[in-house]
């Protein structure tokens, strides 16, 4: 195990490494500048360049390059031009919601899955299987925004039962009776595409396991197609079914932006929009590499997790799904 | 993973079908809904409740003097109090932190008395220091304020009274008044943590209590406030940067009133009779067509003429605006002593006279149309001056911009064809619009039009005794010659702020400063 | 979710088992699955779609951005089928254009991003050092989620029908570079293309003679799966306004244009929503079914 580590790390880090350059270039490469957009239309010049020096734009690129290095390297994220505040503050804020939100997308797409998938393989008949997988394919076929909105519509406008939009005003703690309310909508509009891309993979799974010489034994032996899926082939399915739920984890994360918006969901996709219109250099160059390293942490941790659950990636080396 | 051996398949698909139904079970309990609509108590003016308002775009505290946002507005109405106030349809100043004044002859010279009950909501006394203080903050371009100039024209302070000041002008200041109307008092000591985003101390009505970013401003009531006591326990802003979303929510209850509703959802909103829509006239912005004069097309008046005329204005206000906005060719507002009803109809609508006069210029090359990207209106006006043009036998092309880069190039004059866009300030003295906003300054502006004349008329404005003296309405009048036989700014609609709101939210009002009044709001039941 | 099926679908055409290859010409092209079932309805759904957008001109009654007087969001009737918009366009000759923005995001964007990943992937592949290089500008580009990548693109270069192609081929490479390596490696490894290697052949002919046909029926099942995506691309970015501009009609800013008038005006949305699902729809029964048929 910790040889495999030291391999997959390093290769980690350079990858972020490379990341952060290339995000510090480019978001200097955008045209558009932080001073102006503050500043706004009706400022003079000399309120423009007090801005300028204000926010430290007026040294060369290279040293803003090195300070912004130093800085994360003293885990200190800078502060925000456009809003004001401490960047980690404002990116902790944000992707409180953001994880509270994908991880209920999770479960629920998880939860789903399990038992769309095991229904299907146990009992086993054709009208199941094609039910199943004309919901799966309509659950895949319909866009975010158009299952989001038809849920607000549904829910908090015709029959007004749930909130359109917001996150809980006391806080996800205090009253969760209250927030599973404000999470349900936005979390089933999220699940909706990965719970489908995650039945279809177990389903599939499933039966290639149902395929397999001890299966027949087993139901020689006179044991239960629901024991044996329950007990064997599920475990089985297991390890290539992790892959896939780290890279929903990642996508999940990704289409939050957009469910965000549908649902004025306080997250992180919401601070990216603002900050990139704002041009808003700390606090973009964060939330980007963030994204990076969010994406090359779950890689690994799949990898990992896979490495550990089939013995054979371990010994081999190799690489991901 | 569950390994449920005991249970029936149908059973652990009806467990599956109860965890889905949990949610409707809970919302039979307490429901976030029910709970959002924290109405106020039994009868009418009642006292407490918080008022939740949604707002589109959050405050930005390095902006924060700029009217930039409408929760900007909600903030400084809510916390800061000015000078004197104007009403919403005159320019006659009230008195508000200062209780009367008088102006010397020369229009040199201001002295203001000011109430000697007021305190900060830190408990310090609010004295002529702190006007002082507040409009030499303004005088600073690091705020970036309209009025920076006329704030700086502001040159000596006499606080020798702490209740009573006098300012001396580097030259007769027309806009005077504009500025004492739009300058929050502000609290000299919390001023590094105001940059910060951290505190807003003020004199008013509300106490600022948090702000959480792109999210939530609270405030709760001033129980030491000087006038009458507000009858809300609180303000709560939350930030729904969708427009739909927000009406969504005061339909669901979750919100009290929102401010950044479109016009068609406001016109179907007040149709349905459920909810309250009221319309302020007074705080009024306008909508343009700019025309950058770099481009060697756009720098021939004639062609400036012809879209003036191509425009159908009327239209864009019925169907864009939904009747809420009027047609100009003038920015000024009825009550402007700037307004002139005759000349405001000089451009009216005529496809036929704009054709001609296009036709007679030539080839046109086809003209790129910028407009800010993602706002419905925007995008609305400017495929219905791109059809407008096209019937005059002029192309355009349609550039949304990113708002960023957007207010580069305009800064920047670099727009190289039209633009649409909106300014405000035309509804306060004239002087103040031709000196402050960008769109109109003599000195430099994205048009890059440039007139000795238009200057000397912006200039003898601004520096007439007062806003109504006959020198300063004789300014008015040459400055509006300049502006329509120019037509750098081809002036569309002059458009009405409305807010939509739940039916017990009653008595609110605005300023002519575009920021609600909630001192006398209350929740009724 | 408009990109979580892009890496989902990866695991089911990931690396053909070698064993599997050689037999190719033993069975049935998967083109066949086309012709029955799920690939025949597919195929039908997205013929449909299609004959809809190369014959929007004979269809169209209006011009797609013709402003009608006096036609101001007007419900459906027998003039405006789909009714009006808010700037007095009939909605129904607009889907019927908008679909053909869609047609050429679909069969020339995603084809164009394939083609310049499968090309950046053979290359790459066929040295070490290279293949560190792509494996790893994969990684960073697939690192940004799609609507993160599409929204600092557009600040480059401002929103556009350009814009969308941008971020479609900047999702598609990566994808299509990874699949193509994947199945160069494979096919390297299997032993008669070593011995052929061995007695001389050269690269290209191995490329030519092996890893090509082999990596055909990977490639074909991912280009309509990404095919569909892309679709989604489209929307979701018009939906966030970062999608073509207007007057120009396209799926994603009708549906948009009918969500900013979903209470005044809900009839608007449904039209160019229904196109969206049928074609989304069709495309992925073509990928499933030209999956089920490689794996068959």
């Amino acid at each position: 195990m910790g040889a495999y580590l030291v391999r997959r790390v390093p290769s980690a880090l350079v990858v972020l490494v490379i990341a952060s350059f290339a995000i510090f270039a480019m978001v200097r490469l955008v045209p558009g500048d932080p001073v102006a957009t503050l500043a706004g239309p009706d400022a003079t010049p000399e309120a423009r360049a007090a801005i300028e020096a204000d926010l430290g734009l007026d040294q060369p690129l290279v040293s803003q390059y090195v300070t912004w290095l130093g800085q994360l390297a003293h885990l200190d994220l800078g502060t925000s031009y456009r809003i004001g505040g401490q960047v980690s503050d404002l990116v902790a804020d944000g992707a409180v919601n953001t994880i509270v939100l994908t991880v209920a997308a999770l479960v629920l797409a998880v939860a789903v899955a399990l038992v769309s998938s095991v229904l299907a393989v146990v009992l086993d008949k054709s009208w199941v299987n094609a039910a199943l997988s004309f919901g799966n394919t309509l659950a895949i076929a319909l866009p975010t925004f158009v299952t989001g909105l038809v849920l607000i519509l549904l829910f908090a406008v015709v029959f007004p039962v749930l909130p359109a939009g917001g996150t809980p005003p006391d806080g996800f703690i205090a009253r969760p009776d209250i927030a599973v309310q404000y999470l349900l909508l936005p979390a089933v509009c999220l699940a909706l595409g990965a719970g489908a891309a995650l039945t279809r993979f177990l389903t599939e799974a499933l039966r290639t396991e149902m395929r397999q010489p001890y299966v027949t034994t087993a139901r020689a032996l006179g044991i239960s197609r629901r024991r044996i899926v329950l007990t064997q082939a599920l475990r089985n399915a297991l390890p290539s079914t992790v892959t896939v739920l780290g890279i929903q984890f990642g996508t999940l994360l990704g289409g939050a932006v957009l469910v965000e918006a549908i649902f004025t969901w306080p997250g992180l996709g919401g601070l990216i929009e603002d900050a990139i219109s704002g041009r808003d250099y700390p606090l973009v160059q964060v939330l980007l590499l963030l994204s990076v390293a969010v994406f090359v942490v779950v890689q690994l941790l799949t990898d990992i997790v896979h490495a550990w659950l089939d013995p054979r990636v371990r010994i081999a080396g190799g690489g991901t799904a | 993973m569950r390994r449920d051996h005991r249970s029936p398949i149908v059973r652990s698909l009806a467990l599956a079908v109860a965890g889905a139904l949990a949610a409707s079970v809970l919302t039979a309990c307490s429901s976030a809904v029910g709970e959002a609509d924290n109405g106020g108590s039994s009868s009418a003016p009642a006292d407490g409740g918080v008022l939740k308002i949604g707002s589109t775009s959050d405050i930005v505290p390095a902006t924060i003097f700029t009217n930039s946002s409408d929760s900007t507005n909600t903030l400084i109405g809510a916390v800061y109090e000015s000078l004197v106030d104007y009403p919403l349809d005159s320019l006659e100043p009230q008195p508000r932190l200062a209780t009367s004044w008088q102006l010397a002859d020369d229009g040199r010279s201001l002295t203001l008395q000011l109430r000697d009950d007021v305190t900060f909501h830190s408990g310090r006394e609010f004295t002529s220091k702190d006007v002082e203080f507040s409009i030499k903050t303004w005088a600073d371009p690091v705020w970036t304020v309209q009025l920076q100039r006329t704030a700086a024209a502001v040159t000596g302070f006499d606080t020798s009274d702490p209740h009573a000041i006098t300012l001396e002008f580097a030259h007769p200041l027309s806009n005077v008044f504009d500025l004492l109307d739009m300058l929050p008092i502000i609290d000299s000591e919390s001023i590094g943590e105001l940059q910060e985003g951290k505190a807003y101390v003020g004199t008013g009505p509300f106490v600022f209590e948090s702000w959480t970013p792109s999210s939530q401003l609270v405030f709760s009531r001033n129980d030491d406030y000087w006038g009458e006591q507000p009858h809300l326990d609180g303000i709560e802003v939350d930030i729904v940067a969708d427009p739909q979303a927000q009406v969504s929510q005061l339909r669901s209850g979750q919100l009290d009133l929102v401010t950044g509703a479109s016009y068609r959802d406001l016109e179907t909103l007040s149709n349905d009779g459920k909810f309250d829509v009221t319309g302020f006239e007074g705080a009024a912005q306008q909508i343009y067509v700019g025309a950058d004069l770099a481009n060697p097309q756009l720098d021939d008046v004639e062609l400036r003429k012809a879209i003036a005329y191509a425009v159908d204005r009327e239209r864009i206000v019925d169907e864009v605006f939904r009747g809420n906005a009027e047609a100009i060719n003038l920015p000024w507002p009825d009550y402007s002593p700037a307004y002139d009803a005759a000349a405001n109809e000089t451009y009216a609508y005529d496809p036929a006279k704009a054709k001609e006069i296009v036709a007679g210029l030539g080839d046109q090359p086809v003209l790129p149309l910028a407009y800010p990207a993602g706002n419905a209106n925007y995008e609305s006006v400017a495929q219905i001056v791109q059809a407008n043009l096209e019937a005059a036998g002029l192309e355009t092309e349609l550039q949304p911009t990113e708002y960023s880069q957007f207010i580069k190039q305009l800064i920047g004059g670099t727009f190289g064809g039209l633009w649409i866009l909106q300014h405000a300030y035309a509804h306060y003295t004239p002087s103040t619009l031709a000196v402050s906003a960008y769109p109109f300054n003599a000195d430099k502006n994205a048009s890059h039009f440039e007139s000795a004349e238009y200057k000397k008329h912006a200039e003898a404005a601004w520096t007439a005794k007062s806003g109504t003296a006959p020198e300063a309405i004789e300014s008015y009048q040459a400055l509006n010659k300049d502006l329509l036989d120019n037509l750098f700014l081809i002036e569309l609609a002059l458009l009405h702020f409305q807010v939509a709101s739940a039916p017990d939210v009653q008595d609110f009002t605005m300023s002519k400063r575009g920021e609600l009044d909630f001192r006398s709001t209350y929740l009724a039941d | 979710m408009s990109e979580s099926f892009i890496d989902v679908a990866a695991p089911e055409v990931q690396a053909p088992h070698p064993d599997e290859q050689f037999d190719q010409r033993r069975r049935p092209s998967i083109w066949s699955a086309l012709r029955h079932g799920k690939g025949l309805v597919g195929v039908i759904l997205v013929g449909a779609v299609v004959a809809l957008g190369l014959l929007a001109p004979l269809l169209a009654p209006h011009a797609p951005t013709e402003q009608i007087a006096g036609a101001n969001l007007v419900g459906p009737s027998g003039a405006h089928w789909f009714g009006t918009d808010e700037v007095n366009r009939d909605i129904f000759s607009r889907t019927l254009y908008g679909i053909r923005t869609d047609l050429i995001v679909v069969f020339l964007a995603v084809p164009i991003g394939a083609s310049i990943g499968i090309l950046v992937g053979l290359v790459s592949s066929w040295w070490s050092f290279t293949d560190v290089i792509a494996q790893r500008v994969f990684d960073l580009v697939l690192a940004f989620p799609t609507l993160i990548l599409a929204i600092a693109l557009t600040a480059f270069v401002g929103p556009g029908l350009r814009t969308v192609f941008f971020v479609i081929i900047a999702v598609e490479l990566p994808v299509f570079g990874r699949l193509t390596r994947t199945s160069v490696r494979t096919v390297r490894e299997m032993p008669y293309v070593e011995a052929a290697h061995v007695v001389g052949a050269g690269s290209l002919w191995q490329l030519r003679r092996h890893v090509l046909p082999n990596s055909m029926e990977p490639l074909l099942v991912q280009l309509a799966v990404s095919m569909s995506v892309a679709v989604f691309i489209e929307g979701a970015m018009s939906f966030l306004g970062l999608g073509v501009r207007p007057p120009e009609p396209s799926l994603g800013s009708l549906i948009r244009d009918g969500v900013r008038n979903m209470y005044d005006a809900p009839f608007f949305a449904v039209g160019p929503l229904a196109v969206v699902v049928v074609l989304v729809l069709g495309l992925l029964l073509v990928s499933q079914a030209l999956a089920e048929a490689r794996r068959a």
